[in-house]
């Protein structure tokens, strides 16, 4: 099949379609409306199954159920929706059940607005729910790869039992690009037949299986916590992923910048390499677990003067920068949060007046 | 002479946490035969509460899941939507159905929801330490209502099978008891009957069951049938609210 | 081959088809070749990338832009501007109302009803057929009835908007066009034009095209791309 015009919002459904997931759960809010406009075509047209829940809490734990009984399953929502999932977020985890959770963020706290945010880095990786869970989250910067990281979504849930999050933001879910649906991306959903409440009779067993995240004795939980760990310790070695850019020359400063930030970031850096002002760019594909490692290297380059966090919020992720250059070089942010997306130009000037200054 | 009395197979051998006089253990022991009777403990999901029951999954042997308060209508919303072959039901108590799933439950029984709701009324929240309950009677004393429920300030108790009878959705509601061997049997009946309307891909089915607490009540099991019987179900009326045509 | 459209002229279609860019870039057209031009937004379903972002813009070209309130611009609510109805009522040269994307964005048409009563308007459906649901004719004769159902009113005409942005290519152009000349056989309403990207148009053999082509200069762009700079009118 060849290239089609899709929202970043469309595309996302269409994506989970194209991976194996049949079960779509959602309530409305600005701006990933689309998702569930769009599924509620064409799921019929496919078989599936599309419900639209009385509210994000509802709609969390509708995912629970259908993911404990061991279907493939995903909602999307925006940023005030995802507070509210986040409660099911913790429980899900602590049950270790595999669901893909879409966050098209907006500004916020409380209502905010409607236009394009990043405020919601600490909440996807920080917790956002109560306890020590994680998520695995992937931030895409394209409408293509916002296909690509949903697709992916499904098997790594499976892998790890536990809630992916696609965190992108308005422009990803509302901008236009031309997608493919990579056919070798779609998966058979994993054998649960050794947790999964499918029924004694589906799987021919004698054997009840159970779905809890109730640990009453304290050995009990703690025990269970450090499985949990083991499990993001699991994807900390194995899952990180990140675009390196312009990474091979003396660059002056280093920036490290996601989603549709970091694309704003790229027209900087390629505007100011015709005047021969070299910086390079880390840009986090997964911001769960994040690229520790090759962001302290990238930082520890002799030629590199000062490390600069470029994100569509006040200052989140450069607390994660900070721990991954542990010192070595300055760390500075620089930031924007009402809607407007910083323009290159406006990058530009902040990057060559941190440079001075280091 | 065969046996009259058997565990159900549904029924695990633990015994179970419940105080001397709660009627929990009655009402397990009803849903577990009615399963056994219909025969489809191999397709059965079970959602157990945030509540005294909250280790109802302890008690039963076949497939179950365990939800967050309030929120088990959806968990059992989601199971049936994508698996609408099992059998799903929620056991949840009043603080956990009537307060903080108050949401879940009127919007799963208004979409006509295929599953079986077993909500048991016992004016208090038990498992938290007997706090009032949006179905505590007037003037019952509790941890949070020392001096009586004052109606005035927090309103009358709701009445969770008339409220859900008002839905126009097609469903069958109704309330029982266990707190009498003559209302036990017809319990059983309700919640057979509830079962074999989702079995049959009819409608919701809930069935409230008027039970006691006598911990939390600060009475003994006999005395707190006697306080049941006479505060409870004058207002709490038994029978069918809705059937499905 | 000039465009010939003028009065009321509402500009339908499924969502994403590029009805807004379509409508900006018809608007500056027209007022280039000397016609008065005003512009409405009536796309009260699209949070992002809406007429009201080139109000700017299409004021300093002299077009008059109908949008909501400044202080409503960004928020979340489906606002009619009052002024729409004035404006319906004595038309300009060109009168473009930008609708919203599919039978849910037209819905607005039917609540000016009162206003369009009795006047000539022409309705016309643009079509990408890079975009789902209008790949094939059969969808977009689809998306014509309800767009038609919803609005109550008539769509009688066609514009071909085949492009996948900035991957277009010039066989995408040429087969976009065969797409849409095939629907308005087969839905017996004329193609009314064509678009073509302005980088795009050295490359483009007109003469294949039996209809107008607009050129279009992109405004509508995320933040990290230049807007194709318009030129005043002169």
């Amino acid at each position: 099949m060849g290239k089609v015009l899709m929202k970043g919002n469309e595309a996302i459904g269409e994506a989970a379609i194209r991976a194996g997931c049949l079960n779509y759960f959602a309530y409305p809010i600005t701006p990933q409306s689309e998702v569930a406009e769009y599924l509620s075509r064409r799921m019929p047209e496919v078989g599936g199954m599309f419900l639209q829940g009385e509210s994000e809490v509802a709609v969390s734990y509708m995912l629970f159920g259908a993911s404990a009984c061991g279907e493939r399953v995903f909602t999307t929502s925006s940023s005030p929706g995802v507070s509210l999932m986040s409660e099911g977020l913790s429980y899900i985890s602590g049950a270790q059940c595999p669901a893909v959770f879409v966050n098209i963020m907006r500004g916020g706290p409380g209502l905010g607005g409607i236009l394009p945010s990043q405020g919601d880095y600490f909440q996807a990786t920080k917790g956002g729910g109560h306890g020590d869970y994680r998520l695995l989250v992937m931030a895409p910067a394209s409408v293509q790869e916002a296909v690509e990281m949903v697709m992916t979504a499904f098997p790594l849930a499976e892998k790890y039992r536990n809630p992916v999050m696609i965190l992108g933001d308005g422009l990803i879910g509302q901008m236009m690009e031309p997608v493919e649906f990579p056919d070798d991306l779609a998966s058979e959903p994993v054998n649960k037949d050794d947790w999964a409440t499918s029924g004694m009779d589906t799987r021919k067993s004698e054997n009840r299986n159970l779905v809890k995240s109730l640990y009453l004795s304290s050995e009990e939980l703690n025990k269970h916590n450090l499985h949990l760990k083991a499990k993001y310790d699991r994807m900390r070695r194995e899952e990180i992923r990140y675009e390196k850019y312009n990474i091979d020359c003396d660059y002056k400063a280093l920036i490290v910048s996601y989603g549709t930030m970091s694309r704003v970031c790229k027209t900087a850096i390629d505007n100011l390499k015709k005047e021969d002002f070299k910086v390079g760019m880390i840009r986090p594909q997964t911001l769960f677990p994040f690229p520790e490692k090759a962001v302290n290297e990238a930082a520890s380059k002799n030629s590199c003067k000062i490390v600069i966090s470029i994100e569509m919020s006040m200052g989140q992720m450069v607390e994660d920068v900070e721990r991954a250059v542990i010192g070595k070089r300055p760390v500075r942010w620089y930031g924007k949060c009402g809607g407007d997306v910083p323009t290159p130009e406006e990058v530009i000037d902040v990057i060559k007046s941190m440079v001075k200054e280091a | 002479m065969s046996k009259t009395f058997k565990k159900p197979e549904c029924l695990s051998d633990l015994h179970t946490h419940y105080c001397p006089g709660c009627t929990h253990g009655i009402i397990h022991r009803l849903v577990a035969e009615v399963i056994d009777e219909l025969g489809i403990k191999g397709r059965t999901v079970g959602i157990a509460p945030v509540g005294c029951a909250v280790l109802a999954y302890n008690y039963f042997t076949f497939d179950f899941q365990e939800a967050a308060h309030g929120r088990a209508p959806a968990m059992a919303t989601g199971i049936k939507r994508v698996r609408p072959d099992l059998i799903v039901f929620t056991y949840q108590g009043d603080g956990d159905l009537a307060s903080i799933g108050m949401g879940e439950i009127i919007h799963a029984a208004n979409r006509g929801e295929k599953f079986t709701t077993i909500f048991v009324n016992n004016a208090v929240y038990g498992m938290t330490g007997g706090q009032m309950a949006p179905t505590t009677m007037p003037d019952q004393r509790t941890t949070t209502s020392p001096f009586g429920r004052n109606v005035k300030e927090v309103g009358m108790p709701i009445k969770i099978a008339e409220l859900l009878s008002a839905l126009e959705t097609p469903g069958y509601i109704t309330r029982q008891s266990v707190v009498k061997p003559k209302y036990i049997v017809r319990a059983k009946k309700a919640i057979k009957k509830a079962f074999q309307y989702q079995i049959e891909g009819r409608c919701f089915s809930l069935v409230e069951v008027v039970s006691t607490c006598p911990t939390n009540w600060g009475l003994t099991p006999v005395q707190a049938i006697k306080w049941a019987e006479e505060t409870m179900l004058p207002y709490y009326k038994l029978g069918e609210f809705k059937v499905p045509e | 081959m000039e465009i010939d459209l003028d009065g009321i002229v509402i500009i339908a279609g499924n969502y994403g088809s590029g009805k807004t860019e379509v409508s900006i870039n018809l608007a500056v057209n027209k007022k280039r070749s000397g016609i008065d031009v005003c512009i409405a937004d009536l796309d009260l379903v699209n949070p992002y990338f809406r007429t009201r972002e080139v109000k700017g813009l299409l004021s300093e070209l002299g077009i008059d832009v109908i949008v909501p309130p400044e202080k409503y611009l960004q928020a979340d609510l489906p606002i009619l501007s009052p002024v729409i109805s004035g404006m319906i009522r004595q038309p300009c040269g060109l009168t473009l109302l930008d609708a919203g994307g599919d039978d849910v964005g037209v819905n607005v048409l039917a609540a000016l009803a009162d206003s369009l009563g009795g006047k000539k308007y022409n309705m016309i459906q643009v079509v990408n057929p890079f975009r789902p649901f209008t790949d094939t004719v059969k969808g977009c004769l689809k998306m014509r009835s309800e767009i038609e159902k919803a609005s109550k009113m008539t769509i009688n005409g066609i514009i071909g908007n085949a492009n996948l942005i900035d991957e277009t290519s010039v066989e995408d152009i040429y087969n976009g066009y065969d797409f849409v000349k095939q629907l308005s056989k087969e839905s017996r309403l004329p193609l009314r034009f064509v678009t073509v990207a302005a980088a795009l148009m050295p490359d483009i053999d007109t003469t294949r095209f039996h209809c107008p082509v607009l050129q279009i200069e992109r405004q509508l762009v995320p933040p990290w791309k230049r807007a194709v700079s318009i030129k005043p009118v002169i």
